[in-house]
């Protein structure tokens, strides 16, 4: 089948045809994306003031030395993969959860399969925006209703308490991206074999048990390609982060990406900015790396099965 | 029997309480908008909007530039959302369609676009930008943020296109249409819905971004809604229901435009999604 298309593809007499379908975004994205990023590469081996980006000394592994003898980048990659790891857990955990609810019909279904897109769709300034009024520790609607719960946290300032910054912008984000896994889940729930839910009813399967033997397998790379995704989304997320703390108090929410922002706007050190980039930029390599190996193993373990 | 019902109301109370959860926050900045200033920082806090205060909408267009703002954004979204089409649909077509050398590379490439923050690219772009005299400009805006989109997009119709069968456009072969009447004529009309989505999420991009519309653009005339409303951070002169009218006016729009389009989205996007 493969060896025929090809020969059609020859056929066509256009052996040019792909590369000039590709060439416009090709060219678009070597001057837009990796023009720019192997400029940053080289920035990383520079000492480059913000204010004569122009003049950039080389100073070898400088940049890179300093960050890791500087005890800041360690904390900056734990507050990262603490950060990751919980948006992945609770966005495609409660993702997960509430597409299981939707996939189960009830009167009003649809209208509440739209009404949960809603975060989504909403503007991430205005959203941190928002949740830094909703998290204001005196007229707060978050510290009222705690107090009016009984709650001993009422009353704290979640954006400027260095234990409780980081929950409160978990909390943020995982409002703001869990449809996204909700709705990815909830179109490939729609792929669970019936047979295979019916068959486990018949043996008296109960719920769990039908969620493990006919629904998990179903949707389980949907779920790893989402851990791949909000992984790296998280890694580079900005805006959100950058409004509601600047990475503060004390560090608490310093992602890299905050941190590289830090670097080279405040402190003009793009040398050092560029630096975090390219460890930053490791890591996701990294992550997507796991992921297909990843990918591939499941795949082959259930090709035996 | 009774169990059932009880499994049944709990539920609802689920769905309820995720409901709520998605949409309080978009409903707590209305009521705040619409609280008198009096009573924002009374001791027990408005639950329901105060009508009379519906004025704040009007007269926010008179004190606040709101209707700049809101115009940049929009010309960013919808240039955004052109370019990124015209730019997508073909490398799309190739990715499904062609095996060539480079393939692998293009798709890696596009995926690995997904790992750069804007904050990494914003100085060598300014640099690039500088050169082409696009610093300051809408246009500026739009190719930065198309970078970003080109490449979601393109893995998008690329899977919409795969499940259009090889023989439709056989079909046409035989009958003497070249490459670029098939994508023309045949595959556009096709993926019409994946486009679409494509659309949507290219406009929502635009008229979300934040980091270049900060960076890449000075002048106040030029000032998209994403860093007017960001200015209001941490500044305490402008009075806290005259900001969140500003987040209402420039998040409603993006909602009620979602909520019609969102089946067009999820239908679109997981054509190419679930298939892997």
């Amino acid at each position: 089948m493969k060896r025929a298309q090809l020969a059609r593809e020859r056929l066509d007499g256009h052996p040019w045809t792909p590369y000039l379908f590709a060439a416009p975004v090709g060219i678009y994205l070597l001057l837009f994306q990796f023009y720019p990023l192997i400029q940053q590469f080289y920035m990383s081996f520079t000492a480059t003031d913000l204010l004569t980006p122009t003049v950039n000394p080389f100073v070898g592994m400088e940049n890179y030395s300093f960050l890791i003898e500087d005890g800041e980048l360690w904390k900056v990659l734990s507050v990262t993969a603490i950060y990751t790891v919980a948006c992945v857990v609770f966005a495609i955990g409660v993702g997960l959860g509430s597409a299981l609810l939707l996939d189960s019909p009830f009167i009003g279904r649809s209208l509440a399969r739209a009404l949960i897109t809603i975060p989504w769709a909403a503007p991430s300034v205005a959203v941190a925006l928002i949740f830094t009024w909703i998290f204001n520790s005196q007229y707060g609607i978050f510290n009222r209703a705690l107090t009016e719960l009984g709650l001993q946290l009422g009353g704290e300032n979640w954006l400027d308490n260095a234990s409780l910054a980081l929950p409160a912008i978990l909390l943020t984000t995982v409002w703001q991206i869990f449809p996204f896994s909700s709705v990815v889940i909830l179109a490939a729930l729609q792929g669970v074999p019936q047979e295979l839910k019916e068959a486990a009813v018949i043996d008296g399967a109960d719920r769990l048990n039908i969620f493990k033997t006919a629904t998990w397998p179903t949707i389980q790379p949907t779920v790893l390609m989402l851990t791949l995704f909000v992984t790296i989304w998280s890694l580079r997320r900005f805006d959100l982060i950058w409004l509601m703390t600047q990475g503060g108090p004390i560090g608490a929410t310093n992602t890299m990406v905050i941190e590289l922002y830090r670097q080279g706007f405040v402190y003009r050190d793009l040398g050092t900015a560029a630096s975090i980039g390219m460890i930053g930029l490791s890591i996701a390599l990294l992550v997507t790396v796991i992921y297909f190996k990843v990918t591939q193993m499941t795949e082959q373990a259930q090709g035996k099965r | 029997m009774r169990t059932s019902r009880q499994l049944e109301h709990m539920r609802v109370l689920a769905v309820l309480l995720m409901l709520g959860f998605a949409a309080f926050p978009i409903y707590w900045m209305f009521v705040t908008s619409m609280t008198p200033s009096s009573e924002l920082f009374a001791s027990s806090p408005r639950l329901l909007p105060a009508w009379s205060q519906l004025s704040i909408y009007a007269e926010i267009f008179n004190t606040i530039p709101v209707a700049t703002w809101l115009k940049n954004s929009f010309l960013v979204a919808a240039g955004t959302t052109v370019l990124s089409i015209l730019l997508a649909v073909f490398p799309a077509y190739a990715l499904s369609r062609f095996r060539f050398a480079g393939l692998a590379v293009l798709g890696f490439a596009l995926f690995a676009t997904q790992m750069l923050p804007e904050a990494m690219l914003v100085v060598p772009l300014y640099s690039i930008f500088g050169d082409l005299n696009l610093l300051n400009t809408i246009p500026g805006l739009v190719l930065a943020n198309t970078a970003f989109v080109v490449p979601v997009i393109t893995w998008i119709i690329k899977g919409a296109i795969d499940s259009i069968p090889f023989e439709i456009e056989e079909a046409a072969r035989v009958d003497g249409c070249s490459r670029l009447d098939i994508v023309l004529g045949i595959v556009i009309p096709l993926v019409a819905p994946t486009l679409a989505a494509a659309a949507v999420i290219s406009f929502f991009h635009g008229w979300n971004e934040y980091v270049f519309a900060q960076t890449l653009v000075s002048s106040e005339n030029l000032r998209t809604a994403s860093v007017g409303l960001a200015s209001f951070v941490g500044e305490l002169s402008t009075p806290i229901h005259s900001v969140m009218a500003v987040g209402v006016i420039y998040t409603l729009p993006a909602i009620i435009f979602y909520l019609f389009a969102q089946r067009y989205v999820v239908a679109g996007m997981t054509a190419g999604s679930v298939k892997g």
